[in-house]
């Protein structure tokens, strides 16, 4: 290992606190310590990574409570250091922690926050493209209609809770109580970006959750039906379903243009 | 492969979020705005959307923070990858990143980690340059980063060493003034001395900043109006150097669109004559 090697490699293990002998690298100066001098960085290191997380996961912070955010912003930067030169993928692992790593595993709502966040930031960037208008469907021929492949807008994320994640973060969004965790039921969530640029959530039945499921998959508008129709227990009420769910992802930019062209 | 330098293009800001509408609704008399590279990574949504726009009425300057040039481990070509693609979308002026190693291995510090002033740390620093714009097709301006540390194995000032690696490479610097305070004061040297010993051939852009005063010490903050003494070592540079692309870079605790303004004017002011842009067209 070369010299400059071995200063680097010393550098970054004191920023992860791995070694305290990093000071011998530095050379003496008037006013601050080696110690202090290396604690500057070592600080640094630690809130600029604890700010991204602060910044990207807003509401979960509040809901933790300062103490247990603390703790968690910890565990993660020891558990998955960054590893991506975009500060924005550095709380991609996030959710995955706090479903695996105790006190935070114990609350299932935690994680799932976590993801509801995460996949915000992923719709907010997310590519741009031509989105499907509804004079694209008018010009495709009766026949042709179960084989169309519709393709998901780069922005469309499916979530389903098993806690009211979602509903928790609306609530302290809006400086109200968040309301128990526990949910009769699960409940599906579709994040996307609007046409106007805004990023947005909205509830959705098991049927449309079926069809958009489908359509992730790439399967084409025919058995998207069929998912609707098994869930909805027949036929007719499942293409009154598909047709809801098309008229209310076009008027959202859910699809790509490209999708049927 | 030999590069030309970036023509004088004025005085620049830069380009944050919260500023986007104002920019867009008030057309402000700015020369140029300088992006984050990497903030632009991103494939679409509100980033490129205002972006988009705005380089569609002012010239655009990309400035990185991670690539790490310094490292010694592998260069990243990955990022390289990003950021050609990038460059090939935005269309910038010139790019400029940071003299420091942020990252080694798969282990990132998101921060601007200084460089050991030797002889070991120029031939890498020559070899690495030289992949860098080789990859990139275009020539890549430096920053001076802000320091609290020296080290040990340091063989030379950190203006030697900048000299000497224009030398070696022809490559060029941006020089942040406030970097060179932030430095000087925790390092006690003189900030005139660094900015007078740089050839004037090296400077492609100058950044002024502020930066946050804790006594002992001083961190280069981005998050402060800039200090009279970092105003008064741009104005004695100015005086004595021909025109160099200068801007405000301001990056937390963001003040109104028109304060930020108020010191682009400031800097205009200070600046002879000849640095004014319908003066120098």
């Amino acid at each position: 290992m070369s010299t400059l090697e071995r200063l680097q490699h010393d550098f970054v293990a004191m920023l992860q606190g791995k070694n305290a002998d990093f000071a011998q690298h530095i050379a003496q100066q008037k006013g601050l310590s080696c110690e202090q001098r290396s604690e500057i960085y070592q600080n640094a290191y630690q809130i600029r990574l604890k700010k991204v997380l602060e910044q990207d996961h807003e509401m979960l912070g509040l809901y933790l409570g300062d103490e247990l955010f603390d703790s968690m912003v910890e565990t993660y930067l020891s558990t998955y250091p960054s590893k991506s030169a975009s500060l924005r993928e550095f709380g991609e692992r996030l959710p995955q922690l706090l479903r695996e790593q105790s006190p935070f595993k114990e609350h299932g709502i935690l994680s799932e926050m976590a993801q509801f966040e995460r996949l915000l930031l992923h719709a907010f960037d997310a590519a741009d493209g031509p989105v499907l208008e509804l004079t694209d469907l008018q010009s495709i021929e009766q026949a042709s209609w179960p084989n169309i492949i519709l393709k998901l807008h780069d922005s469309v994320h499916l979530l389903t809770c098993q806690f009211s994640a979602v509903e928790s973060w609306q609530a302290l969004k809006n400086d109200s109580s968040p309301p128990a965790p526990e949910l009769h039921t699960h409940r599906h969530w579709l994040i996307a970006r609007a046409p106007d640029k805004r990023t947005g959530f909205y509830p959705i039945s098991e049927c449309h959750f079926q069809c958009l499921t489908s359509i992730k998959q790439g399967l084409p508008f025919g058995f998207v039906c069929e998912a609707a129709a098994g869930v909805a227990g027949d036929q007719q009420q499942g293409t009154i379903e598909v047709m809801q769910l098309l008229q209310q992802g076009i008027e959202l930019g859910w699809f790509l243009k490209t999708s049927v062209t | 492969m030999k590069y030309s330098p970036p023509s004088f293009a004025g005085f620049g800001l830069g380009l944050r979020t919260c500023y986007f509408e104002e920019i867009l609704t008030t057309e402000p008399n700015v020369d140029w705005f300088e992006i984050i590279s990497e903030n632009y990574f991103v494939s679409g949504g509100k980033p490129w959307h205002y972006l988009s726009q705005i380089k569609e009425r002012y010239p655009i300057v990309m400035h990185g923070v991670s690539m790490s040039i310094g490292s010694t481990t592998e260069v990243n070509f990955d990022y390289l990858r990003k950021l050609k693609q990038t460059i090939e979308r935005v269309q910038p002026l010139w790019i400029s990143d940071h003299l420091c190693f942020s990252s080694l291995g798969d282990f990132n510090s998101h921060d601007l980690l200084p460089m050991p002033y030797t002889e070991e740390s120029l031939d890498h620093l020559c070899k690495r340059l030289l992949i860098v714009q080789d990859f990139l097709e275009r020539p890549l301006i430096l920053e001076n980063v802000s320091s609290y540390l020296t080290y040990q194995a340091s063989e030379m000032s950190e203006w030697e060493f900048l000299t000497e690696l224009h030398q070696r490479t022809q490559c060029q610097f941006l020089l942040d003034i406030n970097n060179v305070y932030v430095s000087a004061r925790n390092h006690q040297f003189d900030p005139s001395e660094f900015l007078n010993a740089m050839p004037t051939s090296s400077i492609a852009q100058i950044h002024l900043a502020g930066h946050s005063d804790f006594g002992t010490h001083i961190i280069d903050t981005h998050d402060q109006p800039i200090c009279d003494e970092v105003w008064q070592l741009f104005a004695d540079f100015a005086q004595t150097h021909p025109p160099v692309n200068t801007m405000i870079e301001r990056d937390d605790n963001f003040p109104a669109f028109k304060e930020l303004m108020s010191e682009l004017e400031q800097a205009r002011s200070l600046a002879p004559t000849s640095w004014r842009m319908n003066e120098y067209a």
